[in-house]
């Protein structure tokens, strides 16, 4: 018995976009059980254990019961091995480092066939959190050994290569929260955010308004340093150098204590502070001109504490502080025993690119090496008990200072960004008290930094995180902006990609620079750009990231919203012209009318509250949606007088009617205008629930009436005489 | 000879607008006149023929050495393509000692020059040789070296002939524009709003395509490859022909077009894969390569690009058809001139093969030979501008194109057949667009018309006639500089501008102090213009920085002289009389913009002569406005601010403004007769910039000469029911100034405090005890460590002679240390009474009397 015991997955599709499920993309996949269907979860000896064992964070989901361990309930009292293997896929998901939490999974009209859906972040990761969840599920079946640690590594490894760096997704996220849209441009980390003409740009912490110049200024720091000293910023006095024995003289010119640094260098990468010898100088100068692979700077050494400061727009959103890193000797252990005896044991370092601290190795790093070697000791060095050894001077700027800085210090690291032309930059700065005036202390700005890491604020090591995602979205759109422009969506069978080509033709005479796709072909601006079908999420991407399109027309079949979900999150207008259903759709395992509802909801679910469902009076099932709908409602239809029309006008809401050979837009018992339908062509005549449908949706955009009416007598039927 | 001294002037100066070398040359008697010294100029035209005449034709007289070596340096420069003109030798008051100034256009190119120049005299002194060919090639080449390339080039000289100011950020290409809050950044063609991120896009060609793709501009299909295999995998599922290229070169490296067959594309992905891992397969497009350029959103240059080809002649072979080609001027080896040479190279062997020819062979006449598949200009390919033919579809795909990546100034490539007709007709398409495009093909491309391309940047850079410009007020005078600098910062301030100042305190923006000690230079008044916040700009501008280097700006809208008097450091620099002192101080009025205006004191006959040199308008002020030079302004309608019953009054034809004296705390109700002068020339100044009257009116009100405001000028304490005033005048005019606003003032008994600064003659230490003695019933004569340079008691003694022929001093004690003076002098004062204490080191000594009034 225990042989027949197998998931099969059937098929797996992404869903791009806002679907049956829910309104973000997720994967669906088709999985049958087989022999399973007759041994739900309770009735396998130990698989409760094996899998609580296994996964114990399973815990946490709630599931049906709608509490803490609901899930885990769920199995103990028999539940199905497609429902498990959704949730495991999910935890796998969680523990590799990309948090979801919506899942579902039901039954289809086969015996053992089940349709399941997750949400992913991305694809590739989903697609392998499902492979090999259904491992471990048939392991934990089978009572077989299953190596998590192995699985959930490589899934991590795939989340770090493939999903949002951190710095990123966190300012997608504080854009996800001010409700505005976001499309990954690339398998990188350049994203879109918000639609069209409205949308800006963002790559980690460079934005579409971050100056390729000021990036090249902020790259050559002796450019910088010459434009902050002559806008009054201090920094510290400095010269290249070539030589060894020219490291010193420059020293010498300058006076000690000095800083020697790589030209080019990155954050602390081959920098040695507060030399005085001549020896120490020149081993720095070594050290820099081998981690730089080229010029060296030596540098007036400041004393003080390193801090990064963020700026966005013409502010301090975020302030960090460095700190010096030193281990105390128990007379027993070598230097480099202690760093992990008493450095790397703090959780919170690590070496990747998520752990906000670095762990600290004497015995690799050269910067510590000679750091010690001026203090005369190596990484094997014993220290005697209670003897303090610095071992790092510049270690992570990770603990975050931003409410004690002063206004003064803030000040300067604004000027300092603002000179060197960066919209998002971190200034780096040398301060002995953050918290005091800039001209109460030696201080002075070390470097300018484009496209900063945002970690060191988001998670830092000390104190509070700061939310400088939010204010990089604050400074790209305005309190009021969200980034969108007006959707149109149109679904149903009846005439869509007609009404859809009507609307964009109305949008289009209304001034807006319009983008349609539909079963006849894309169009932009009044050109048609593809002749072939278009009413898919491909095309659908191609207007949204269009940085010209002011309102993009949609149509969306059944099929499409299946097959890919669709291309935009939320919409202002949805139009709905009936709910059909048609054999196409069995190939999705959709049977019957009321499950064809299901699919067309859809359409009406991400209607934005500001925006309007068009919806067919004449269609029950349409007429159902209305309660769906966030924002308002304009219901079309041939008769005033049927009970849906009547009652939504007498509700003081607008519906759009046929009387005495006229379109009527009424706004409850007011008549706001009458459209003759003779001043139309025969052919748009005879159509009056299309054209209606197409008038409503214009009038939800608030194109005014009288033009929609010149819109209609000038709209030709035939593609090839109308630009839409 | 001797040549010391060498200086650049990098602004408008003491001899021209121009910037030039200045060097001090110092001629051995016999070098003053060289027609005496036998055979100099023979040897000199011998070595150097193209030096001009040493003087106009049938004039006489002595050449000195000097003036040679001028003009050699001149035309020298000349010679090597330098776009200069001026240069001017002149007499000092030493005998055989001239100055000698001669324009540059390259600081680095000028310097050089005045060194061969130098060379060439003593060559021609001593017969001995000179290589005019090797000095010119020195000079030319140090000057393609330094000087701006054709693309940023054209982009500054559009801003010039706008009137746009500029400056080189770097010794490469990066240049601002402007000055102040309204400056813009360029880099080549590059612009400071072009973000990074659409470069970023441009770079990535699969990318690009996608956006390009989604903008409904035409694009070749294709995809990124993983290896060789996948490659022509990815070729049949395109079609052939096809084309392989790295995903992110640029200059057309490791590119192979026209790829007919497997084994052709093999050998084109090793070659792509020389430069980078990831490669792509695209349909290839046959037709005409086409650049086009977008500035902004509008096309402004079309180029055909055509790949570097020879036309057989029957005789030579190909290699000396190719040597033949690049004897062309015109060709050069980098991106410096307006073609470059034919490269033959492996690549071009490799074309020839193709075409079945060897480097030997010997093409028959009229055959053509191309040497490379694609054209980009720096292997040595052609341009043939195509501006006006291009189709109004092909350029709004461009401009989609450009605007879909997010570059402000972009060349798009196009292939297709002809830029006549659309390209979606021709089935061509859009294969690349490009960040910090080059411009020289369409500036001076080898077949067809220039386009004016900079122009059409600049005008991206600044819209609607905008010239990047803030206002700059210049300041300049004996006395009163500092506190009229700070008054007329005051009132722009109080206007809503964050003004940037200089004076001899520091260097000040929207308030806060980023400099200190004398900052009355061009260095400080050139950190204020660059300073991103600063909306208008106040430059005490002082004779030093004038002589060293020239202003800071190219021009001002305001310029004003408060006075000359009877002068101030005298002797230094050749200057050595007050008219010298005048025609220096006169170079901030020669330098009023046309529409600017000139404030001058009416009165000072050696102000008020600049009048004529001025471009721009005048505004004169003085108290009295019967004065001549008043009246006659006022009748012809010209702008002059004078005092009447007790009201400062603007008035120009109809025009008129007044403001009480009473309102203006400064003059003390108009008591103190040099702070209404100074009041005076800033409202003069201000109104000349158009700022509101009631704003004018407010700031005066407001403005408090108080030590926080202005430290050492007329610093007014009340201690113990006496009055103290403390100042840092220092010269006669100070003391003429100080003692009327004084003896405006109320006090029953009258001390003064007083040193003397060393660097001054005897004489002008001298007099200004005189003044004093008349003035005061009691002087305090101090001597501190600030000797500068004379012998202890020296200066005490000039000041006791000065106080020989007093008329009111009654009393008179010496104390050695400024802070026991000041002591001393508070110590006796009863109310009622008045001291004056002209103070040594200014912040120790007001911060000292501040804690003794504090302390009361």
């Amino acid at each position: 018995m225990t042989d027949k015991k197998n998931i099969e997955i059937l098929r797996v599709t992404h869903l791009r976009g806002p679907n049956i499920w829910t309104y973000r993309p997720v994967i669906e996949a088709w999985v049958d059980i087989g022999e399973l269907e007759n041994h739900p979860s309770n009735t396998i000896p130990g698989f409760y254990e094996r899998l609580s064992a296994l996964l114990p964070g399973l815990i946490e989901h709630h599931c049906s019961p709608g509490v803490r361990g609901g899930f885990l309930q769920r199995v103990q009292e028999g539940t199905w091995a497609a429902h498990i293997l959704e949730h495991v896929t999910l935890e796998l998901q969680n523990l590799a480092g990309m948090r979801t939490g919506f899942g579902k999974a039901r039954q289809t009209s086969k015996p053992g066939v089940y349709k399941i859906a997750f949400r992913t972040r991305q694809e590739q990761v989903g697609r392998e959190a499902l492979a090999a969840a259904r491992d471990l599920v048939m392991a934990a079946i089978h009572d077989t050994p299953y190596d998590i640690a192995t699985t959930v590594s490589h899934l991590r490894e795939k989340v770090d290569s493939l999903c949002l760096g951190p710095s990123t997704a966190h300012i997608v996220d504080a854009a996800t929260a001010r409700q505005i849209p976001s499309i990954r441009l690339t398998e990188g980390n350049l994203v879109q955010l918000g639609y069209g003409i409205n949308q800006r740009r963002i790559w980690t912490a460079e934005t579409d308004q971050t100056s390729a110049i000021a990036e090249e200024i902020a790259g050559d720091k002796d450019l910088t340093k010459s434009l902050l000293q002559s806008c009054g910023v201090a920094v510290p006095e400095g010269q290249l150098v070539r030589s060894a024995d020219e490291a010193w003289e420059a020293a010498q010119d300058i006076g000690v204590p000095v800083a020697v640094k790589p030209y080019d260098g990155n954050h602390g990468r081959g920098v040695s502070l507060d030399l005085h010898t001549q020896a120490d100088v020149e081993a720095a100068y070594r050290l820099a001109h081998r981690k730089g692979g080229g010029s060296v700077i030596v540098e007036k050494f400041i004393p003080g504490n390193e801090h990064r400061l963020l700026v966005v727009g013409k502010r301090v959103v975020a302030a960090a502080r460095g700190e010096t890193v030193s281990v105390i000797g128990d007379g027993i252990s070598t230097i480099d025993a202690l760093a992990d005896l008493q450095i790397n044991i703090d959780p919170r370092r690590g070496s990747g690119e998520d752990a906000p601290l670095n762990t600290v190795n004497p015995r690799e790093s050269a910067e510590v090496i000679l750091e010690l070697e001026r203090a005369g000791l190596t990484p094997e060095s014993i220290p005697a008990k209670d003897q303090k050894v610095l071992i790092q001077r510049n270690g992570n700027v990770a603990f975050d200072v931003t409410d004690i800085m002063h206004p003064t210090v803030a000040a300067t690291a604004a000027l300092a960004a603002r000179i060197v032309g960066l919209d998002i930059a971190g200034v780096d700065m040398v301060l002995e008290d953050i918290s005091k005036p800039m001209n109460s202390q030696r201080g002075a700005v070390i470097e300018v930094n484009a496209s900063p890491g945002l970690l060191a604020h988001i998670k830092p090591a000390q104190g509070q995180g700061q939310p400088v995602g939010k204010a990089v979205i604050d400074h790209l759109f305005h309190a009021e902006k969200d980034g969108r422009i007006p959707i149109i969506g149109i679904t149903g069978t009846q005439k869509t990609a007609r009404i859809a080509r009507l609307v964009a033709w109305l949008a289009h005479i209304s001034g807006k620079h319009v983008g349609l796709a539909c079963s006849e072909g894309l169009y932009l601006d009044g050109r048609q750009v593809v002749a072939t079908d278009c009413a898919h999420w491909e095309a659908g991407q191609r207007l949204l990231i269009n940085r010209s399109v002011q309102a993009a027309v949609f149509e969306n079949g059944s099929k499409m919203i299946l097959a890919e979900g669709l291309a935009y999150d939320k919409c202002s207008v949805g139009v709905i012209t009936d709910v059909s259903w048609h054999e196409s759709l069995s190939e999705f395992d959709i049977l019957d009318a009321e499950q064809a509802y299901k699919v067309v909801r859809t359409q009406v679910d991400v209607i934005l509250p500001s925006g309007t469902a068009v919806l067919n009076s004449a269609d029950p099932q349409v007429v159902e949606m209305a309660e769906l709908c966030d924002g308002k409602v304009i219901f079309y239809g041939l008769d005033p007088s049927q009970a849906t029309m009547a009652e939504h006008r007498a509700a003081g809401e607008r519906i759009v009617f046929v009387r005495d050979e006229q379109i009527v837009l009424a706004q409850g018992m007011e008549e706001i205008a009458l459209l003759p339908l003779a001043s139309l062509k025969p052919a748009k005549a005879s159509q009056p629930e299309m054209v209606m449908a197409a008038v409503a949706a214009a009038w939800a955009l608030n194109i005014p009436p009288e033009l929609i009416g010149a819109g209609l007598r000038t709209f030709e039927s035939s593609p090839k005489k109308t630009p839409y | 000879m001797e040549v010391n001294r060498i200086r650049a002037l990098r602004g408008p100066n003491l001899w021209s607008h121009h910037t030039a070398i200045q060097a001090v040359v110092s001629c051995s008697p016999s070098e003053c006149a060289i027609e005496n010294i036998t055979g100099f100029e023979v040897h000199l035209r011998a070595r150097f023929p193209e030096i001009s005449l040493f003087q106009p034709t049938g004039q006489v007289g002595s050449i000195p050495m000097a003036h040679v070596l001028e003009l050699a340096a001149l035309g020298l420069q000349a010679q090597a393509g330098c776009p200069v003109t001026f240069s001017c030798t002149t007499p000092t008051v030493d005998a055989c000692v001239y100055q000698v100034v001669v324009e540059y256009s390259e600081e680095a190119v000028g310097r050089l020059a005045m060194d061969l120049a130098q060379a060439l005299c003593q060559a021609a002194l001593d017969d001995s040789p000179f290589d005019l060919a090797h000095a010119l090639s020195q000079l030319r080449e140090l000057d393609e070296d330094v000087r701006l390339g054709p693309s940023t080039g054209c982009i500054v000289d559009a801003a010039v002939a706008r009137n746009i100011p500029f400056s080189r950020m770097t010794e490469g290409s990066m240049v601002r524009f402007g000055w102040g809050s309204k400056q813009r950044r360029i880099q080549a063609a590059e612009i400071d709003v072009t973000s990074a991120i659409s470069e970023a896009i441009a770079q990535d060609k699969e990318l690009t395509k996608k956006l390009l793709a989604a903008a409904g501009v035409p694009v070749p299909n294709g995809r990124a490859v993983t290896d060789a295999e996948d490659a022509w995998v990815a070729a049949c599922e395109i079609g052939l022909p096809v084309v392989v290229k790295p995903n992110d070169g640029n200059q057309g490296k490791g590119v192979t077009v026209n790829i007919t067959d497997k084994a052709h594309l093999l050998k084109a992905y090793a070659a792509a894969a020389e430069f980078r891992d990831d490669i792509l397969v695209e349909r290839y497009m046959p037709g005409n390569d086409f650049r086009l350029l977008v500035v902004g959103d509008k096309l402004v240059a079309a180029a055909r690009r055509d790949p570097p080809k020879v036309a057989g002649d029957g005789v030579h072979t190909i290699t000396e058809l190719v040597n033949l080609v690049n004897l062309d001027p015109r060709r050069g080896s980098g991106h410096s001139t307006s073609l470059t040479k034919m490269r033959f190279d492996d690549i071009a062997h490799a074309c020839l093969a193709s075409q079945g020819f060897s480097a030997d062979d010997i093409p028959a006449k009229g055959q053509r030979v191309n040497l490379r598949n694609n054209a980009n200009l720096s292997t040595g390919g052609s341009a043939t501008d195509v501006t006006d033919d291009v189709h109004p579809d092909v350029a709004a795909r461009a401009v989609a194109a450009a605007h879909m990546v997010g570059l402000d100034i972009c060349g798009v490539d196009v292939v297709c057949d002809s830029i006549l007709r659309p390209i979606e007709e021709q089935g061509g398409g859009i294969v690349e667009v490009n960040a910090a495009p080059g411009l020289r093909m369409h500036l001076s491309p080898s077949f067809g018309k220039g386009r004016p391309v900079g122009e059409a940047i600049i005008s991206t850079l600044f819209k609607n006639g905008q010239n990047g410009r803030i206002p700059i007020v210049a300041v300049t005078g004996t006395n009163g500089k500092t506190t009229t600098v700070r008054l007329i910062s005051h009132l722009l301030t109080q206007n809503g501008l964050c003004v940037g100042m200089t004076n001899t305190d520091g260097v000040y923006v929207g308030g806060n102090c980023i400099d200190t000690g004398d900052c009355s230079g061009p260095k400080s008044a050139r950190s204020v213009l660059l300073h991103p916040d600063v909306d208008a700009a106040v430059l005490e501008t002082a004779r030093g920085g004038v002589l060293r280097e020239g202003l800071a700006f190219d021009r001002c809208d305001v310029a004003v002289v408060t006075n000359v008097g009877s002068g101030d450091h005298l002797g230094l620099n050749y200057i050595t009389t007050v008219q010298d002192l005048a025609v220096l101080k006169r170079v901030i009025v020669q330098n009023v913009s046309p529409k600017g205006v000139a404030v001058l004191n009416a009165i000072d006959p050696n102000v008020s002569i600049m009048a004529s040199k001025c471009r721009g308008s005048v505004t004169f002020f003085a108290v009295d406005k019967y004065h001549p030079v008043m009246a006659t302004h006022r009748a012809q309608g010209q702008a002059v601010v004078y005092v009447e019953d007790g009201h400062v009054v603007a008035a120009k034809g109809d025009f008129q403004q007044k403001i009480a004296l009473a309102d203006i705390p400064i003059t003390l109700g108009g008591a103190i007769g040099f702070q209404v002068e100074n009041v005076m020339a800033s409202v003069a100044a201000v109104w000349a910039l158009g700022v509101d009257w009631d704003v004018i009116r407010q700031g005066l009100a407001l403005f408090a000469n108080d030590t926080d405001n202005a430290q050492g000028r007329f610093n007014l304490f009340q201690y113990r029911g006496a009055t103290v005033i403390a100042d840092y005048g220092h010269n006669p005019d100070a003391m003429v100034a100080l003692v009327q606003a004084v003896q405006a003032m109320p006090g029953t008994r009258r001390t003064v405090v007083i040193s003397g600064a060393g660097d001054r003659r005897d004489q002008d230490i001298r007099q200004q005890t005189e003044i004093l003695g008349d003035a005061f019933d009691e002087v305090i004569l101090y001597e501190d460590q600030c000797q500068r340079g004379r012998q202890d008691g020296e200066v005490i003694a000039l000041l006791r002679q000065g106080l020989a022929q007093a008329r009111r001093t009654t009393r008179s004690m010496e104390i050695h240390g400024e802070f026991l003076a000041i002591d001393t002098a508070m110590d006796k004062l009863a109310p009622g009474e008045l001291c004056l204490i002209l103070v040594d080191q200014v912040e120790e000594a007001l911060a000292h009397i501040a804690a003794r009034v504090a302390k009361g």
